[in-house]
């Protein structure tokens, strides 16, 4: 496996896959499981284990195992470099219009509208995490005390993270 | 110095990225944002935007707002401090994935950590929406775009692009 065709790989996934995780993941089997073969279902879900019990990004972490299991260290970061490259590079064009057309009447239109619409899109991001994640009294407490300490006393969220991984030691004693 | 300090803020949010990638939205909106003032609030959620518009991983948000705050330099050490720390993990964690898979350490501090993000993350939705569901118009996008993925499969890409033609033709 050359350091070239995982680049060129995960650049076609980092490039045709649009719409969050579950497809992303869907497209990630498909290329590198059914199509390539490069490694197998286990190992594919293994990956997508660690992706999701690490620190940072789901998808980011995925491709990152991925690219390790292939080729070592050197296999991870092409693996990144191709998964990132087209999405940074369209957000710099992007931000570059974007700035370039600042005082633009019907850019401003038109971003009152994608700014409502991504209201809605966070707002189901975390009515599904609710309904997935908190389960008992022990994560809706944890939510809630997260919403509070954000909302009304303005709590660094690094902090809370910190603090509701130390609760989460008391809480999860040994489970 | 900017450029310096942009990596470091990156590398502590992305390491403390847990629970999903929307997971970084609310520590990236109090330190870009509420302290160092690198982009207003409504910039911020036009970050979030471009974030789902592009393929990859919404972690290319960081590139855009990289690029408003030190321009081409801005957007390449953002990207390198946001996978930085994810290489370092990932790339140990899979080497000692057996002994890490048993540790209820990390799997308790976890399990603490996940809904404690619906929290932040619902919290910071209060605070974006003041500025931005203002009147019937947008509260109605709002609305729709919440069922539209919540109850049907739709790409979040077509909600956006929808959204912003909506904008253009009735927003004044």
């Amino acid at each position: 496996m050359s350091l070239r065709k995982i680049f060129l790989v995960f650049l076609k996934i980092g490039t045709f896959s649009f719409g969050g995780v579950y497809s992303m993941i869907a497209f990630f089997e498909r290329e590198l499981v059914e199509k390539r073969r490069w490694i197998t279902h286990d190992e594919f879900m293994e990956s997508f284990a660690i992706g999701q019990m690490t620190p940072g990004p789901p998808i980011v972490n995925t491709g990152i195992c991925i690219g390790y299991k292939l080729r070592g260290l050197r296999g991870a970061l092409s693996a990144t470099l191709g998964q990132a490259f087209t999405g940074t590079v369209l957000a710099i064009l992007l931000a570059a219009f974007y700035l370039y057309m600042k005082d633009n009447p019907l850019q401003q239109s038109v971003m009152k509208g994608v700014a409502a619409a991504v209201v809605g899109l966070l707002g189901s991001i975390i009515y599904k995490m609710a309904l997935k994640l908190l389960s008992d009294y022990r994560s809706a407490f944890l939510a809630l005390g997260a919403f509070l300490a954000l909302d009304l006393f303005k709590v660094n969220p690094i902090a809370i993270i910190l603090g509701a991984g130390v609760l989460g030691l008391v809480l999860y004693w040994r489970e | 110095m900017e450029l310096l300090r942009l990596a470091m803020v990156l590398f502590v949010i992305n390491a403390l990225t847990i629970g999903g990638g929307y997971a970084m939205i609310p520590l990236l909106q109090r330190e870009f944002v509420d302290h160092y003032h690198w982009l207003t609030n409504k910039e911020f959620i036009d970050a979030i935007a471009i974030g789902q518009l592009t393929p990859g991983p919404l972690t290319v948000m960081n590139a855009f707002m990289g690029f408003k705050i030190a321009g081409l330099a801005g957007a390449l050490v953002a990207m390198a401090a946001s996978y930085l720390p994810c290489i370092i993990i990932v790339t140990t964690v899979t080497k000692y994935y057996l002994q890490y898979k048993e540790l209820w350490v990390v799997k308790a501090a976890f399990a603490g950590i996940k809904p404690a993000v619906v929290g932040l993350l619902a919290a910071v939705l209060f605070f974006l929406s003041n500025g931005s569901v203002i009147n019937p118009l947008t509260k109605g996008i709002a609305v729709v775009s919440f069922a539209l993925l919540t109850f049907t499969k739709l790409d979040p890409t077509f909600i956006i692009v929808g959204a912003g033609i909506l904008g253009a033709l009735v927003v004044k």
